[in-house]
C-alpha cells in the first residue's frame, strides 16, 4: 500500500488514449509529511477532491491508485512531486 | 522558506497547520495560505459568476475596447502564472513570445473580420498568453481567462505557440465559456472539444485563404516532434477521417461510438466529422456559411451547458434556414453532416 501508480490524462493532445500515455510510480514515503498527508486525505475523502476549475479546458488530470483504490485529481490539485513524477511515451 | 501548498484542499490544510509534529514555522505558513487560497477561491467564483451573468446580459454592457489588448508572459519554465510581463511582444527575440502574441492578434482579427466579434467574450476583453509554462510541457490550455503555452519535450511534442490551429483552439475555449458555456463532460464535453477544433482549424484555414476542399483538416500537425512523425503520427486528429492511423489521438466517427465518461478529445470525433462533411459538401471556404451557422448556433442562444450532440445538430439545421433561407444547398450540406455521425 507505500506505492502509488499515477497516470497523467487529458490535455489537448489527449494523453491517455491508445497511443499518447504519461505514467509514474513513486513509495508514499518519497513524498514530504505535508505531501503524503495531502495523499492520504485525498484517499480517505474521495468526495472531496478539488472539482476542475470552472471554465478551463485542455487541463491535466491525474489517477493516482493506491492499491485497489483509484482517484482522479485535477493538476491543480496535485502535489509537484507526484506531477514530476510521470514520463510521456508514445505507444 | 515559502511555503508552496496553495494546491493543497483547504481541509487538510487546516488540519495540518494543527500538527504539533510540524514545525511552528510551518504551521503559520499554512494558516497563511488557508487565508490567501480563501481569497482566491472567492476570487474564482466571482469571476465565474461574472462570466455567466455577463453572458445572459451581455446586450447591455459598455464594450471595454473597440478591439482587444493582446498581452503576452514568459514563464520561464516555472508554472507560476501569469509569469513576467513582456513589454515588446511583437519584437520579441524570443520567438515563442512572437509567435503567441502574434497569433493571438490574427485570432482576434479572424473573429472580428469573420464573425464580427469582439475578442473571447465580445466586449473587448484583454487576449492574455503565457508561454514557457512548466519544464518540457507537454499541453496548451485555456485556464478560464487566459491561455498558457507549453514548450513541448521536443520529442513527442515541440513548442505548443507552433500550431496556428492550436492557438485558435484554446482561444475559441474562451469563446465558449462566454457563450454556450459548454461543460467539460458527456455530450457537451465531445461539443465544447470540437467546437475548438472547427474553429482553430477554420483559423489555420483563413490565415492562408484555402478551400474546405483543399484544407488538410488536420489537427495540432505543427506541433508534432520528431519521434511522433518516426512513428507515423502526423497530427493529434484529423477532422476529415478522425479514426485514421496517422492520428496519435484517433477518434470514433459515430454518435453511436461514444462511451460514459469517454475524454472529450476522443468524443469529439463524430461533430468534428459533421463540421469538416458539411464544409466540403457545400464547398468554398468554410467560414463563409458553415463556419456562420456554427458561430451562430455557439453563440446566439445564450448558455446551454449540458447541450446534447442532437441539440445542437438540431440547432444548426435550424441555424441554416434562419441564416440562409434563400440557400437549401446550406441545410442539405449541414444535413448531410450529421446523418454521416448518425445524428
Amino acid at each position: 500500500m507505500d506505492r502509488l501508480k499515477i497516470e497523467r490524462v487529458g490535455g489537448v493532445a489527449g494523453f491517455g488514449g491508445p497511443h499518447l500515455k504519461s505514467r509514474g510510480e513513486l513509495a508514499l514515503s518519497d513524498l514530504s509529511a505535508a505531501d503524503r498527508k495531502t495523499v492520504e486525505q485525498l484517499f480517505a475523502e474521495p468526495d472531496k477532491v478539488p472539482a476542475a476549475r470552472r471554465g478551463q479546458a485542455d487541463a491535466f488530470s491525474y489517477r493516482i491508485t493506491r492499491g485497489a483504490q483509484t482517484i482522479e485529481v485535477p493538476e491543480h490539485a496535485v502535489p509537484p512531486a507526484i506531477r514530476n513524477s510521470v514520463k510521456d511515451t508514445l505507444e | 522558506m515559502p511555503c508552496t501548498c496553495c494546491i493543497i484542499p483547504n481541509d487538510v490544510l487546516t488540519r495540518l497547520s494543527q500538527d504539533k509534529k510540524l514545525s511552528a514555522t510551518l504551521r503559520k505558513q499554512m494558516v497563511d495560505t488557508v487565508q490567501v487560497s480563501h481569497e482566491l477561491r472567492e476570487l474564482r467564483n466571482q469571476a465565474a459568476k461574472l462570466t455567466s451573468v455577463t453572458a445572459a446580459r451581455s446586450a447591455g454592457l459598455v464594450t471595454l475596447a473597440a478591439a482587444p489588448s493582446v498581452t503576452a508572459y514568459d514563464c520561464r519554465h516555472t508554472q507560476s502564472l501569469p509569469g513576467t510581463p513582456v513589454s515588446k511582444p511583437k519584437t520579441s527575440s524570443d520567438s515563442s513570445v512572437k509567435r503567441a502574441f502574434n497569433q493571438t492578434g490574427k485570432v482576434a482579427k479572424f473573429y472580428q473580420q469573420v464573425f464580427n466579434r469582439n475578442s473571447i467574450d465580445d466586449h473587448g476583453m484583454t487576449m492574455m498568453s503565457s508561454v514557457h509554462f512548466g519544464e518540457n510541457y507537454n499541453n496548451a490550455m485555456w485556464n478560464g481567462s487566459q491561455m498558457i503555452y507549453g514548450d513541448g519535450d521536443g520529442s513527442i511534442f515541440v513548442d505548443f505557440t507552433r500550431g496556428a490551429d492550436v492557438i485558435g483552439h484554446e482561444l475559441t475555449h474562451g469563446v465558449t465559456q462566454h457563450s454556450l458555456q459548454l461543460a467539460y463532460n458527456g455530450d457537451a464535453g465531445g461539443l465544447n472539444e470540437s467546437v475548438s477544433d472547427c474553429f482553430g482549424s477554420m483559423f489555420r484555414q483563413w490565415e492562408s485563404k484555402q478551400d474546405a476542399k483543399k484544407a488538410d483538416w488536420l489537427i495540432g500537425r505543427d506541433i508534432m516532434g520528431p519521434s511522433a512523425k518516426k512513428k507515423g503520427f502526423t497530427c493529434l486528429r484529423d477532422m476529415a477521417d478522425p479514426a485514421a492511423k496517422h492520428c496519435l489521438a484517433p477518434q470514433p466517427t459515430r454518435y453511436s461510438q461514444i462511451t460514459p465518461g469517454m475524454d472529450p478529445h476522443y468524443s469529439s470525433g463524430p461533430p468534428n466529422l459533421a463540421f469538416y462533411t458539411a464544409c466540403t459538401t457545400l464547398g468554398g471556404y468554410s467560414w463563409a456559411r458553415i463556419g456562420q451557422v456554427w458561430y451562430h448556433s455557439l453563440t446566439g442562444f445564450g448558455p446551454t451547458p449540458n447541450m446534447t450532440m442532437k441539440a445542437f445538430a438540431a440547432r444548426t439545421r435550424q441555424g441554416a434556414h434562419t441564416l440562409y433561407p434563400g440557400e437549401a444547398a446550406v441545410f442539405a450540406a449541414v444535413d448531410a453532416g450529421w446523418k454521416k455521425v448518425g445524428l
